[in-house]
């Protein structure tokens, strides 16, 4: 049985137009990334990481190529139907977590469920509940946003990727506020949700946070330079150990 | 449907997270709506004050007057006087005048053992008091034997009762008018203060035989009050009057009245005009607080817009549809002016029982005031909400989600 494709890209480019100036952000990429890969995007501020991100993440449109995610050709549809894309196939994860302020951590998880009309989910207190105990915050979920430490914000914002059950979960930067301790114990929850199945992409520049993933994409000035499986992949215990001798 | 109930659910939950914010808001459409009730409520006040003291004034009143002509801020007195005959003739022959009281009206001194007072003299028949609606609490009116007679009999208001007989019952007593001796016969109820706040007890009230004989030097009068048989005559009391009082001055057709006649009813319709010129022209002033009120909304809803960036930036990338932010915002407008409405409306009708207890200027809180007030309230948060909830919609998930 062939295995699934969740992504599935063909000669996808984005140029944006700046007066007379066009700047070539991506250039015919072909990538396909199948379901349970945890992928790690790695690219030098300016490669084409972020448009790649906000392509995949159905929050921009190429300016050519295709686009298919989870079986749905994405080019052709409006922006109500990119909406129900992201709501329905993608769970979102943010550098800077933009969680609901004042709001607590269940009403934030069950955020992505206000949004869905296909009415799949009956009962969106118990998802969230349940999206936040995977995460490790069972006895917050009635904690406000501004009540939780940074760690534990990025394990909210986890939280509410997951609650929808989407096919691909995308993440920007998902360490970038976060200090190594809490990077390593975020990346090990990824490790732990794709374990379960669960297909990651996630954007870094950190390569020892990279380093948890099956497969590691280097994008430079907008083309992909290196595709390759990683071999060593870094664990919780791995990391924290080399954490502790350099510092 | 149900994606709407959520939408609700949302934009109350943003109210209620920025209470201070919520509130101040509203302050602008609270005092906006109540001042529109307040003022309104006014104006209505004001119109039922002036319509009660018009019909207080008499009943189906006709007033005949000497044309006058107002020049250069002068009044000016144009056509012929009144005269005795012509009182006789409309007397004889009007069908639709049931009473008729000529006037002939003095400026004087009353003295008494005890004191005095300037005072006017009004010299009328005996049916002045049912024309005016005048009654007499103590003793009685002077008949028609009296008139005839030009007996030196007089009513007092209650003023110079105060002034010349404080304490004691004026009835049987003399008081002099210009040193002539009359007696007094009868005390009339008391008016209480008129508009512009004249004394209307300042009166001594006496045959109009006595007062041409002894004190005005004319047998001439100025205005005669009459009464309509009923308030759906009145129209017909006055174009008979006019022909009759045409034919005894020999008026050619193409000559001009010489006398002016007023009747009640223009009276009323004359300050129902005005009173309702007021209470509109109040409203308009109370309404643009309100619209102070909705921009007071739409720039703080500008400035949510913006400092929820982030927020909204999220929400369109878990799924949310411009529609949904759309809603979400103007839900959030609306249910802010429809709260400071319900609150204006609140503020609106304990303000005008602040007032009634203050001045006591009873406003009645009209019913239509409190829905003009909501109702334009409720229009404000539409249309001051929907420009910033659609700057909301329209923000590009991209930036949005960037922005610090």
């Amino acid at each position: 049985m062939a295995i699934k494709k969740v992504i599935e890209t063909n000669k996808l480019s984005r140029i944006f137009k700046n007066g007379e100036i066009e700047v070539h952000a991506l250039t015919d990429i072909d990538l396909v990334i199948e379901e349970g890969e945890f992928v790690a995007i790695m690219g030098s501020s300016g490669s084409g990481k972020s448009t790649l991100l906000h392509i995949i993440g159905c929050l921009d449109r190429p300016t050519s190529g295709e686009y298919e995610l989870d079986g749905v050709l994405v080019n052709g549809l409006n922006k109500n139907q990119l909406a129900d894309i992201r709501n329905q196939k993608i769970g979102f994860i943010f550098q800077s977590y933009n969680l609901l302020s004042r709001t607590t951590a269940l009403e934030n998880v069950e955020l992505p469920l206000v949004y869905d009309r296909t009415g799949r989910f009956s009962n969106s207190k118990e998802l969230a509940k349940k999206a936040l105990e995977q995460v490790g915050l069972a006895d917050r979920i009635y904690h406000k946003t501004n009540q939780l430490s940074g760690g534990q914000q990025q394990r909210v914002t986890i939280a509410r990727a997951l609650v929808n059950n989407p096919a691909l979960i995308l993440a920007d930067e998902p360490t970038g506020n976060l200090d190594t301790k809490n990077s390593i114990e975020i990346a090990d929850i990824f490790v732990r949700l794709n374990n379960e199945g669960k297909t990651i992409v996630m954007i870094t520049h950190e390569k020892e946070i990279a380093q948890f993933a099956k497969r590691m994409i280097y994008l430079r000035d907008g083309k992909v330079l290196t595709d390759e499986l990683i071999k060593d992949r870094s664990t919780k215990e791995s990391a924290l150990k080399e954490f502790e001798l350099t510092s | 449907m149900l994606q709407i109930i959520k939408t609700f659910k949302v934009a109350f939950q943003a109210i209620k997270k920025n209470r201070t914010r919520s509130l101040l808001t509203m302050l602008g459409i609270i005092i906006g709506v109540g001042a529109v009730i307040m003022t309104i409520s006014a104006g209505e006040g004001a119109t039922k004050q002036v319509q009660d003291q018009i019909s207080g004034l008499g009943t189906n009143l006709v007033i005949i007057a000497v044309k006058q002509d107002h020049r250069a801020g002068m009044t000016v007195r144009k056509g012929k006087e009144l005269s005795k005959k012509d009182y006789e003739i409309l007397k004889e022959n009007s069908v639709w005048l049931s009473k008729l009281s000529p006037m002939a009206i003095v400026g004087s001194q009353a003295i008494s053992s005890e004191g005095y007072k300037s005072t006017v003299i009004y010299g009328v028949s005996e049916e002045y008091f049912d024309i005016l609606s005048r009654e007499v609490v103590l003793g009685e009116a002077f008949s028609e034997l009296d008139v005839k007679l030009a007996k030196q009999v007089c009513l007092i208001g209650e003023t110079i009762k105060q002034e010349l007989f404080e304490g004691e019952s004026p009835i049987g007593k003399t008081i002099r008018l210009d040193k002539v001796p009359f007696t007094v016969v009868g005390l009339l109820e008391e008016q209480g203060k008129g508009g512009m706040g004249s004394d209307q007890d300042n009166l001594v009230v006496a045959p109009y035989t006595t007062v041409q004989n002894r004190l005005y030097g004319s047998s001439n009068f100025t205005v005669f009050m009459g009464s309509a048989i009923s308030e759906d005559k009145i129209g017909d009391a006055k174009i008979e009057t006019t022909i009759l009082l045409r034919e005894a001055h020999k008026l050619l057709p193409n000559q001009e009245d010489d006398f002016e006649i007023t009747t009640q009813v223009e009276i009323t319709e004359i300050t129902s005009k005005i009173t309702n010129i007021l209470t509109v022209l109040l409203g308009a002033i109370a309404s643009i607080s309100l619209i102070v009120g909705g921009i007071g909304i739409m720039n703080i809803m500008l400035v949510s817009v913006t400092e929820r960036t982030r927020e909204i930036g999220t929400r369109l990338a878990i799924g949310a549809r411009e529609s949904d932010i759309l809603t979400q915002f103007l839900i959030e407008a609306v249910v802010l002016s429809a709260a400071g409405g319900i609150l204006g409306i609140a503020f609106g009708i304990i303000g005008n029982q602040i007032i009634y207890k203050a001045t006591d200027f009873y406003i009645p809180t009209a019913g239509y005031a409190i829905a003009i007030g909501f109702g334009f309230a409720a229009i404000i948060g539409i249309a001051f909400g929907y420009f910033p909830a659609r700057k909301a919609a329209k923000l590009n998930p991209i930036d949005a989600l960037r922005y610090e």
